[in-house]
């Protein structure tokens, strides 16, 4: 209010009048001498400003209510020993994983850790890389491999390819994720898995750990790669694929295949896709029951194949896909400026919080000690997921939800924001 | 106190009221003898309590004339300061730590804002105004935010105050300590704002007897006046009311937050003492001494005698009481006189420290009754620890 008679005053100066004959200092002058003679005249005639002011929480207050000491405010990383490095290309690292108290990590075939790492300049980064290795029979291991690609100009898969060494300690999150095989040793399914890439890591371990457990399954990977040094695992899948000759049919295709190649050549797009589903099918059957496809490599080839797999005719429940977006590609929607407060139901108690500008609705719902379901934290494992009841959030995008939850109304807690007042559940 | 009433009554009361509030500032104007104090306090008098600068409803300007005090070479030399410095250093605080998620009802009978006995309902019911126990408690509320408002008043002209003192200061280390005095006194003005606003959502005007305080030291060119202000008299009367309401609140998140600016304003004190005590023992003439003594205790009788929470009045009491009756309320109640020993026993050592209790003016702190305070331990001897623990 003060401010604003301040700001008409200075306008009044600007619009001209008698004010504007005189310089400004005595203008101040003038002004302020006019309001001393006003207080002492309304003192005189009992004319007297109200004693106190009604005052409400200011931005300041606000923003400095939710920032915990860390940004990730109850998302507390396990700490992980990096107990061997291989490299498997020149541009892709497996680091094997232990647990510096000796217990043994539980994981399903497919599921990834979301990798804290920090750099030298202090930032940490979150990215999910995925689990490659095998889990013993009773679903966990005392080592976990996660195989890391360098991604060109990425800053935290150059630094894990780079920097770390053994006994290292890495802080992780998970294991998380859905896009998994769990292990029946009784069944008798066909997997059909298309890899592109680094998209190769979770399938390495369903391939492996099915292949180990299910006698009465079959594995076919179709595996896309630009040369024959890029493919990563390739020694081992081969050897897979002798010893396993009868279940396990293992399809290389390269977009820059050496001398003497066999395999197709050319990208894994959506007519590549269909060629290679049509070999499968004309050599060993695509039962449409008894077929699982799972799907995991860059965007553009998961597009493809998507297209190419519905054109045949797939059901869509049996197509898995798993997507990772480095956050640096993904759309920032405008971080919103202002803090909200969200209503957030969960267990059947509903608790308002207020998000800081910035601040997801996971990180302002555990800020709040509220028990929020989570895993990687960054949009991969769908784990977070609420349903929003009223107003509106923003998301990163992509994000591992599927259509058919977005328009359920279901949002990422650990990527959403809040701009306006909004409520959401927990499922 | 001369009673204005028996010759206002048939004024309205507002009027009643202001007529007592110009005998009042005339009195403190008068009963100053020095005419260098006078001066010195005068202009600022008429700002505060004719003009109510800090009520025009306006931000203030205050002008200011002391020098920024270089020196080039970064001597090492006060000791006593770098180790304040340094502790400085290690102790401090981030406001955001504090338990901010304690929700405070500011009616709540279990953990009140203040003791119900603060202010002594008898003597309001003497008067004949009987209080349910609901305006009791709202009373009571209004009291606490009404001192709450006047600390955060008072930190805003110590965060400035400490600003001119580090540019003016002539000690290197003093200045390096001073620094650290300025990020204390804003995390101050932080954590009372944000509780009055978040917690109280109320917030009183300036009281003019503190506006006249913060007002004479601002303006003052002499550096070991703005000194003597500061250090030594305001964080006296900070520390006399911080130490009071968190020995009475009950209210978890408050007691919290004073704790933590107890412990900072200790060291401010005992920078004052250490700045003070050489100067004024051994590089100023008798007279100016003398001033400085006089000063003191003027500023002293002002803060013992001037803070009658007036603005609670007016929104309580005006025309069911007398702004005089309303004074004798405030100055018997149990609060307040709690208050005055818990400040004094710390500033007068203080001034006895410094050099400024002569016997000259000895006769005169007899006389209103602060003698008696008078061989307590100064700032330089007393941790945060032990005023802590005083009040626990």
């Amino acid at each position: 209010m003060e401010l604003d008679k301040a700001q008409k005053q200075a306008e009044a100066r600007k619009s001209g009048g008698p004010a504007d004959l005189l310089p400004a200092t005595i203008v101040v002058r003038l002004e302020a001498l006019v309001r001393d003679v006003r207080t002492v005249l309304n003192d005189l005639t009992g004319v007297r400003p109200a004693p106190y002011a009604v005052r409400k929480p200011l931005a300041r207050h606000l923003i400095a209510v939710t920032p915990s000491p860390t940004p990730s405010a109850g998302i507390t990383p396990r700490r992980l020993r990096v107990t061997r490095v291989v490299r498997e290309t020149p541009d892709a690292v497996s680091l094997s994983l232990t647990d510096p108290e000796g217990r043994r990590i539980a994981f399903v075939p497919g599921q990834f850790f979301t990798v804290l790492v920090t750099l030298a300049s202090g930032d940490v980064l979150r990215r999910a890389y995925s689990i490659s290795s095998v889990p013993d029979e009773d679903g966990a291991a005392a080592e976990v491999t996660i195989t890391i690609k360098r991604m060109p100009g990425g800053r935290a898969s150059n630094h894990l390819n780079d920097a770390i060494t053994e006994g290292d300690i890495l802080d992780v999150l998970g294991p998380s994720g859905s896009f998994t095989v769990t292990p029946d040793p009784a069944a008798r399914r066909h997997l059909v898995l298309l890899a592109g890439g680094s998209g190769i890591t979770p399938l390495a371990s369903i391939t492996r750990t099915t292949l180990a457990r299910e006698p009465g399954a079959r594995v076919t990977l179709v595996y896309g790669n630009r040369g024959e040094r890029d493919i990563i695992f390739r020694e081992a899948l081969e050897s897979l694929a002798e010893a396993h000759a009868d279940r396990f049919t293992l399809r290389h295709v390269l977009s820059e295949p050496p001398a003497g190649f066999t395999g197709r050549t050319g990208l894994l797009d959506r007519d590549n896709v269909t060629r290679e589903l049509d070999a499968i099918a004309a050599s060993s059957g695509l039962d449409a029951d008894a077929t699982a496809y799972y799907v995991c490599g860059p965007e553009p080839m998961m597009a493809a194949a998507r297209e190419a797999l519905l054109a045949r005719g797939v059901d869509p429940a049996r197509i898995h896909e798993e997507r990772f977006s480095a956050p640096a590609r993904r759309t920032a929607p405008a971080l919103p400026a202002a803090s909200a407060p969200i209503e957030i139901r969960v267990r059947g108690r509903a608790k308002t919080v207020t998000a800081a500008p910035g601040q997801t609705l996971l990180e302002a719902g555990l800020a709040a000690s509220l028990p929020m379901p989570f895993s990687c934290t960054m949009g991969g494992c769908g784990v977070c997921k609420v349903k929003l009841l009223s107003g509106n959030v923003t998301s990163e995008e992509p994000n591992c939800l599927n259509e058919e939850e977005k328009n359920q109304g279901f949002v990422l807690a650990c990527v959403s924001r809040a701009a306006a007042p909004c409520a959401v559940e927990v499922p | 106190m001369f009673d204005t009433s028996r010759l206002t009554r048939f004024l309205p009361p507002r009027m009643q009221s202001q007529i007592d509030a110009y005998f009042e500032a005339f009195e403190v104007l008068l009963s100053v003898k020095d005419p260098k104090v006078l001066g010195a306090l005068g202009p600022s008098g008429v700002r505060g309590l004719l003009l109510h600068r800090g009520k025009q409803g306006t931000p203030t300007d205050m002008p200011a004339a002391h020098t920024a005090h270089f020196n080039w070479s970064y001597p090492s030399d006060q000791p006593e300061m770098a180790d304040l410095y340094r502790r400085a250093k290690v102790g401090q605080w981030n406001g955001d730590d504090l338990p901010w998620n304690t929700s405070v009802d500011p009616l709540d009978p279990e953990r009140p804002l203040i003791p119900e006995e603060f202010l002594s309902f008898e003597y309001i019911e003497e008067l004949g105004i009987k209080l349910d126990k609901e305006e009791r408690a709202e009373l009571g509320y209004s009291m606490c935010a009404w001192m709450l408002s006047q600390f955060l008043h008072g930190e805003q002209g110590a965060l400035f105050a400490a600003a001119q003192v580090t540019e003016a200061v002539q000690f290197f280390d003093g200045k390096l300590y001073g620094a650290t005095q300025v990020m204390d006194e804003g995390r101050h003005v932080e954590v009372f704002n944000r509780y009055l606003d978040t917690k109280l959502n109320k917030l009183y005007q300036i009281n003019d007897n503190l506006f006249v305080i913060i007002d004479s030291l601002m303006t003052d060119g002499r550096w070991d006046m703005k000194f003597l202000g500061m250090q030594i008299m305001v964080e006296g009367l900070a520390l006399g009311a911080f130490s009071t309401l968190y020995k009475q609140t009950k209210e978890p998140l408050l007691k919290e937050l004073l704790k933590m600016v107890i412990q900072d304003e200790a060291r401010h004190v005992h920078y004052g003492v250490c700045a003070l005590r050489e100067h004024f023992t051994k590089h100023l003439t008798a007279r100016e001494r003398q001033e400085r003594e006089d000063w003191a205790f003027e500023v002293a009788l002002l803060m013992r005698n001037r803070f009658a929470a007036y603005e609670v009045y007016e929104e309580w009491f005006e025309g069911r009481m007398t702004r005089a009756e309303w004074r004798n309320v405030v100055y018997r109640s149990k609060g307040m006189e709690e208050f005055r020993t818990v400040m004094f026993s710390r500033l007068v050592p203080n001034l006895r420290e410094i050099g400024l209790l002569s016997s000259r003016i000895m006769p005169r702190y007899e006389e209103v009754g602060l003698m008696r305070y008078f061989g307590g331990l100064a700032a330089d001897k007393l941790t945060a620890e032990t005023l802590l623990s005083d009040l626990d």
